[in-house]
């Protein structure tokens, strides 16, 4: 073996780097015939049909009416229209996330539970939920549950809340005339509560005697927050909704498509949050609970202390795609005739019968509520990540 | 490991020492207890125990005895038997419906050779006989109230006796060749059921409805966004940085909007990419719409798995020699695909979940049936027993992958080295 047997550079059809380069440009202008290709293809289709593919039809009157949202009418505009759909859309979406969250977290822990039957009970209603399609939910929640509900009573009649093929009421607050006084009580409260806290954690670090210092400070803040509420002679009402010539009045109305879509949402995306809580909790290594349990914990401060904060470092990323998968199937909205995003672009189309801008509305839409939610769930996960592995 | 030191204060070091080195992970053998003793441990431990035993069992208990008065008492479900077929196949001509008959049967007969030479015994400790007779008594008694036509009961008893032959051949014919035969019966599958649908003026994509639609779009998005996911996850962590781009921005695009969204895509705009002159059938079009939301998905389910590949086994694969592909096929993938069973069927479960999807885009599938079943005007009022039982047939699909994953998982020692 000699070394000029070995030549100094390969030829170019051998040589690996000019290989890739080459074999790179080559998918690329792949890539870019392809898209084109489509391109021509659509603005031959729609020309030929006389549509053409710019943005300016929005602003013509969109001529249908959308059943809730903000201010809106036949005669606005098809823009106004799709912003009407974009908030409704947040909307459920956020009101869901909240509360598919509440639900989940207490169905999770309830699987954990040493009570048999309410770990049962968690079980089934995961099992339940979780296998069958959201789509068929949502229908069943808004067909089956609250169209047939008629709304009964009398008028003035109150309770704690009304569902019916009205809609969903529920209790809220009414501020009186001068609720502003109460607003320096609050912060007085909160100043007190800061102190507090302050005050126990240096008893605790002088005596090493227990800091109680969470429930101690939220007493501070309720008892001077109380005292405020009184010498405000009530700023506040709680306003129980009522019924007023077959429609609600007071408190807080949504339309029966919201709470169908919402129920549907909420109980689906919480089977699958449950789920997840109860992974991550058992994910936990054991050793961790039982060296806190050495360390003469409660069991109250293992799982605050311990196992929590742990748990919901493996939590936060799948749920994160939970919060996403739920604004996606939010869309689903559409199949009860709620005017969300969907289901407006689809009359949208239907009537200017321009597809091509309206789907890139939708998509785009979408991409930049997923980005805030990841953006969102992004700082949650940097706060409880592990020093030293933030990514 | 888990180890309950109270319960065994007794026992000797070496003892212990040897269980650790055994690595038993089962758990500690359960203590007798009477009735009396469980009761009390597992509902009364504690006070705040007792009272969230009391609750939830009147909730439960409530809530239970509701449904099954409205299930067993109120509730008509005529409007399901009556329209049983049309859930399945909707308008599925019947007079062709032989031809569903024999993709079934194929299917079947594939599905008993398949357990038969893999040869595994079956458990048959008391629980498993009990539950699995609750099962099949409580199918038979579903199908006793849906079916009347001898004819349909005479097909599905052949249908048993097709799946116990294919077990007894399986069996008997173990072996390489038979591994090879039922390798290419289950590759043949789908083309045979699609060619059976359609050979000989038979029926075109437009009435496959019902159930049955949602089977094949489920199947067609599956089988055919495994190989394309693959790909793209592949290409994702290529080290060409060209390909990578295209490749996450295609992954990322896709997964970015609903379902529901893109599916109005495939209805709206995708016959205007297509060449001029070049028509295809709507279900055809959506078909690609659930394949190529479903890659995306799989992608990164793949990706995830590539990733927990340990970086070792690269390049052990690359000081024995092989090439890129090589290593891929035969050391990387196998071991990366292991890893992503369970989340890869979970996908699949919600891909089949979705496909109820087509209801709201003008297909007949099962949920439409459902819908039409119930607006009839002879069983107005009905949307709850429809739509419940399009539920339950979801349910019962969905609940079985995922146990089977489950015991899959088991088998295979997922996440377990």
């Amino acid at each position: 073996m000699t070394e000029q047997a070995i030549p100094a550079r390969p030829p170019l059809w051998r040589n690996v780097r000019v290989l890739r380069v080459f074999g790179q440009i080559v998918f690329v202008l792949a890539v870019v015939y392809v898209l084109r290709e489509l391109f021509l293809n659509m603005q031959f289709g729609f020309r030929r049909q006389g549509i053409t593919l710019d943005f300016d039809f929005l602003q013509q009157r969109a001529g249908f009416d959308l059943s809730e949202g903000i201010a809106y009418g036949p005669n606005s505009s098809f823009w106004r229209a799709i912003r009407v759909g974009v908030i409704n859309t947040i909307r459920v979406a956020v009101s869901g996330i909240v509360l598919a969250s509440i639900l989940g977290l207490l169905i999770g822990v309830g699987r954990l539970s040493t009570n048999w039957l309410v770990r049962n009970v968690a079980r089934v209603y995961v099992e339940i939920f979780r296998n069958t399609p959201v789509l068929i939910q949502i229908i069943f929640w808004y067909v089956a549950v609250i169209l047939p509900l008629r709304l009964v009573g009398e008028d003035g009649e109150e309770r704690l809340f009304f569902l019916s093929n009205r809609g969903l009421a529920v209790p809220w607050l009414r501020g009186r005339p001068g609720a502003g006084s109460w607003v320096p009580w609050l912060l007085a409260g909160l100043v007190a509560a800061v102190a507090v806290w302050w005050w126990r954690t240096r008893v605790n670090e002088r005596t090493g005697r227990p800091h109680h210092r969470a429930p101690l400070a939220l007493l501070a803040l309720a008892a001077v927050a109380a005292a405020g509420y009184l010498a405000a002679g009530g700023p506040f009402d709680i306003e129980l909704p009522a019924i007023d010539r077959g429609a609600y009045a007071g408190g807080v109305k949504v339309s029966g498509e919201f709470a169908g879509v919402l129920f549907g949402l909420v109980f689906y995306t919480a089977a699958f949050i449950a789920e997840i809580i109860r992974g991550s909790i058992l994910a936990v290594d054991k050793g961790q609970k039982e060296a806190a349990m050495a360390m003469g914990l409660t069991r109250f401060q293992q799982l605050r202390l311990v196992v929590l904060p742990q748990a919901l470092r493996i939590a936060i990323p799948p749920i994160n795609s939970q919060y996403l998968n739920l604004t996606k199937n939010s869309s689903l909205a559409a199949a009860i005739a709620f005017p969300d995003l969907v289901q407006v672009s689809q009359t949208v189309i239907n009537q200017a019968g321009r597809p091509f801008q309206i789907i890139i509305i939708v998509m785009g839409t979408y991409l930049i509520l997923s980005m805030i939610i990841s953006v969102l769930m992004n700082v949650a996960n940097r706060a409880v990540a592990l020093r030293g592995t933030r990514r | 490991m888990k180890r309950d030191w109270g319960a065994r204060e007794d026992v000797a070091l070496e003892a212990v020492a040897a269980k650790e080195e055994l690595a038993v992970t089962e758990a500690p053998s359960a203590r007798d207890l009477t009735p009396a003793q469980w009761v009390k441990e597992n509902l009364f431990s504690t006070p705040f125990n007792s009272v969230l035993s009391v609750v939830a069992g009147l909730l439960a208990g409530w809530l239970l005895y509701a449904v099954l008065r409205w299930a067993f008492g109120t509730a008509d479900w005529t409007v399901v038997k009556t329209n049983f077929r049309l859930y399945m196949i909707g308008r599925f001509p019947i007079e062709e419906a032989w031809r569903i008959w024999m993709g079934l049967y194929y299917v079947v007969l594939l599905v008993g050779l398949t357990w038969g030479q893999a040869g595994r015994r079956l458990t048959w400790d008391a629980m498993h006989i009990v539950r699995r007779s609750v099962l099949a008594i409580l199918g038979v008694l579903l199908l006793l109230y849906l079916v009347d036509s001898p004819l349909v009961w005479s097909l599905m008893g052949g249908l048993v006796a097709a799946y116990l032959a294919g077990v007894g051949v399986g069996r008997i014919g173990r072996g390489r060749t038979m591994r090879r035969i039922v390798w290419a019966g289950w590759l043949l599958a789908f083309p045979f059921v699609i060619v059976v649908l359609q050979i000989a003026d038979g029926v075109g994509p437009l009435r496959w409805n019902g159930f049955l639609l949602n089977v094949l779009a489920g199947v067609v998005g599956i089988v055919l966004s495994f190989p394309i996911g693959i790909v793209l996850a592949l290409g994702r962590r290529s080290s060409l940085p060209a390909v990578r781009t295209v490749c996450v921005a295609l992954i990322e695009v896709v997964r970015g909007a609903p379902l529901f969204a893109w599916l109005l895509f495939g209805v709206f705009l995708l016959p205007f990419l297509l060449p001029p002159g070049v028509q295809l059938p709507q279900i055809i079009r959506v078909m690609i719409m659930f394949t190529v939301f479903s890659s995306a998905y799989v992608a990164e389910i793949v990706r995830g798995g590539l990733q927990g590949v340990h970086f070792g086994q690269y390049e052990a694969a690359r000081a024995v020699g092989l090439s890129t592909t090589r290593m891929m096929a035969l050391v990387i993938l196998p071991q990366a695909l292991r890893n992503t069973i369970p989340a890869m069927i979970s996908h699949f479960i919600s891909l089949f979940k979705d496909t109820s999807l087509l209801a709201v885009i003008g297909f007949i599938d099962m949920l439409r049936a459902a819908r039409i079943a119930s607006a009839s005007v002879k069983f107005i009022g009905s949307s709850r027993q429809t739509l419940l039982f399009a539920a339950l047939i979801f349910w019962i699909v969905a609940f079985s992958m995922s146990r089977w994953s489950q015991r899959l998982e088991r088998r295979l020692g997922v996440g377990e080295r």
